[in-house]
């Protein structure tokens, strides 16, 4: 009888020590957990921030391309539009000097296009001279009245006409030499500075 | 009556001589003066006058004279020198290497003609450089520091990272702490044409485009044309930095292509060759260019010039980056042997140096930390060096505790400090941020280049 209640008591002894062992082992366990939980909170937090400030970071370079493609798109678009402008502008600009061919304005542009060339090649007088075929007449009446007043003396209008707006174009005799001055060829020149001129006006800049 | 006087066209070729056409019978041609070329098919080239005399003209064929006849060739002397078309239109631009538009759109409307050959800087008005640009690479804004106005080369050799470093750059270069504009000027000079759209669709993708101005001179592009492509570049920059107030960082790439043409022209006109068979001049033709660079007193805008070349062989005292190196101040180097590990970008920063830096960071510039912290990552780096070439004698076995710590270092600072993703974008705090995390693998004693105070605050040992 003795020996049972001891035998109970020593199997209580164990169990109640078991049972404290088990409490202190869930204890730290669960302390454990929470320690861990609340370190991993913080990792997961730092790792939260980095992710959403990279795709923040990622947001912002994505917008600032958008919006800069956006308006170099716009700008470019403008571009072409501002050239379609200048180019019509050009195109009706040609069309009223061909019209003004028949001006006496544009003899007197011509006598001056003609001694400007002959200047411009060394003063040879022994010259060739070309133009389109609706100036050829003006042309040599001009040249007539040069040689007549002694400005020009061995100057002779080609025969072979040339396709352009207006104005002449002047060779050496031995055809090593040549200067443009054509209408078309002024306005090639002066088209750069014009360009300018005509886009400040479409953008209604004084 | 305005004058319109436009020069004269000669059909007398004397002579085709490698990129040279010799005219003969010519009258009132100056010196550098442009020559429009027309071929029998009615193709259309550019040249400029090299030498004048005896009723001679020597010119130089930009797009070469391959295709060009003796007779029925025409040239035409323009009475003017190449000038490019400027104005604030060009941002955002691509052109070819003479500044002719490549991206099918008009001609620029210009606010004015430029000489492509630009003005001599008087040096009485230059300033000083002293503001940091930051490139949002770490080893540049940390250790070799670009300050506006200021000409920094890389110096790469064959096959290396250089492209995708200047490119990079050009992404992300900016001007920290002030509203002023920024500007980036690219000119490709010989690169293959994947390089070409590379560089195109890297600034066109960040956004970066918007504030760019390109011009890519190809591989396939004629070697003479190479001879404009950085003085347009340059031109644009100045334009931009000098009459519009913005600071402007122009990339030059790959000033070996240009030297080259250089050393064509020069064989063909027969002139005595100077070193490696360039001409004698080459130094002066360098420094023509790279004097462009710097700030002007009493304007607002600086060009700071990032030229790039590659050194034949890897051969540093080649005369191209060793005349360059005379002109600049200081040099990039880019490194094999990082290269081979894979580091990018894989700058050699003992061969290193931004003569400029140390009045372009500190108090009030960058942070007060910044000299220190880069002149002493030098030491560490230098250091570790040593240690790694005595580890492979020795062995680690044989290393002391404090040469284990500068080993390790060592590693840290190429794969924490230096590595760096080609589309990463570090901003300053960042990169000093990675170079203390560097230096705190040393003990505090070892930090014998920073002050106490700044160990005090930033050292993370």
């Amino acid at each position: 009888m003795s020996s049972n209640s001891a035998l109970e008591r020593m199997i209580g002894k164990v169990l109640d020590q078991k049972e404290a062992e088990l409490i202190s082992q869930i204890d730290s366990a669960y302390q454990e957990s929470l320690d861990n939980l609340e370190s991993s909170r913080g990792k997961l937090e730092a790792e939260r921030t980095r992710i959403v400030e990279a795709a923040r970071k990622q947001a912002e370079n994505l917008k600032r391309q958008i919006i800069g493609s956006a308006r170099l798109a716009a700008r470019n678009q403008e571009l072409l539009t501002i050239e379609n402008a200048v180019n019509k502008a050009f195109e009706e600009a040609k069309k009223k000097l061909q019209a003004s061919n028949s001006q006496d304005s544009y003899k007197e542009l011509l006598k001056h296009m003609i001694e400007e060339s002959i200047s411009a090649v060394g003063g040879s007088n022994a010259v060739i001279i070309e133009c389109n075929k609706n100036d050829a007449e003006l042309v040599r009446k001009v040249v007539s009245e040069l040689q007549n007043s002694g400005k020009v003396q061995q100057a002779r209008v080609s025969d072979q006409y040339i396709d352009v707006l207006g104005g002449i174009r002047i060779k050496s005799a031995d055809g090593t030499m040549t200067y443009d001055n054509t209408l078309d060829s002024r306005i090639e020149r002066l088209k750069p500075l014009i360009r300018k001129n005509i886009a400040q006006m479409l953008r209604g800049v004084e | 009556m305005t004058t319109t006087s436009y020069g004269i066209e000669y059909t007398k070729v004397a002579e085709l001589k490698g990129p040279l056409m010799i005219i003969d019978g010519v009258t009132k041609v100056s010196f550098d003066e442009l020559v429009e070329i027309e071929t029998v098919d009615g193709e259309h080239r550019l040249g400029r006058v090299l030498e004048v005399g005896f009723g001679k003209a020597i010119v130089q064929v930009f797009e070469g004279t391959t295709g060009l006849t003796i007779t029925g060739t025409k040239a035409k002397f323009t009475g003017k020198t190449m000038e490019m078309p400027v104005s604030q239109e060009l941002l955002g631009r691509v052109f070819d290497g003479l500044g002719k538009p490549n991206d099918g759109l008009p001609d620029p409307i210009a606010d004015r003609f430029v000489d492509v050959n630009g003005e001599p800087m008087n040096p009485e008005r230059r300033e000083y450089p002293t503001s940091f640009i930051q490139t949002g690479v770490s080893v540049i804004d940390g250790m070799l520091t670009l300050v506006r106005g200021q000409k920094l080369p890389i110096f790469s050799g064959s096959g290396m990272a250089h492209n995708i470093l200047a490119a990079q750059i050009a992404r992300q270069a900016s001007v920290v702490g002030t509203k002023e504009d920024f500007a980036v000027v690219f000119a490709a000079i010989g690169v293959q044409y994947s390089e070409a759209q590379y560089f195109k669709r890297s600034l066109e993708e960040s956004g970066a485009l918007r504030r760019s101005v390109l011009f890519l001179n190809l591989a396939d592009d004629p070697a003479i044309e190479r001879i404009i492509t950085p003085r347009v570049a340059l031109t644009v920059a100045e334009y931009l930095a000098f009459d519009l107030g913005m600071h402007v960082l122009a990339i030059l790439t790959d000033m070996t292509n240009y030297a080259e043409a250089l050393r064509e022209i020069s064989a063909a006109r027969e002139e005595v060759p100077g070193r490696k068979g360039y001409p004698g001049y080459l130094y002066t033709d360098l420094a023509n260019n790279y004097e462009r660079a710097g700030r002007i007193k009493g304007k607002n805008g600086s060009v700071t010039q990032v030229p790039i070349l590659s050194m034949p062989a890897d051969d540093i005292t080649h005369p191209i980056p060793d005349l360059t190196g005379y002109i600049t101040e200081g040099q990039i180097v880019l490194g094999r042997d990082l290269f081979r590990k894979g580091i990018y970008p894989p700058v050699n920063v003992l061969m290193s140096l931004s003569r400029l830096m140390k009045d372009g960071v500190g108090e009030g510039k960058t942070r007060s930390d910044h000299m220190e912290v880069g002149n002493q990552l030098y030491d560490a780096y230098s250091r570790a060096q040593e240690v790694r070439a005595l580890s492979e004698i020795v062995g680690r076995a044989g290393l002391t505790g404090i040469d284990l710590k500068y080993l390790d270092v060592g590693d840290k600072f190429e794969q924490h400090f230096l590595k760096q993703a080609p589309d990463e974008n570090r901003t300053l705090e960042e990169t000093l941020t990675r170079a203390w995390d560097v230096l705190s693998g040393l003990p505090e004693g070892e930090l014998t280049k920073i002050k106490e105070k700044h160990v005090r605050q930033y050292y993370k040992g």
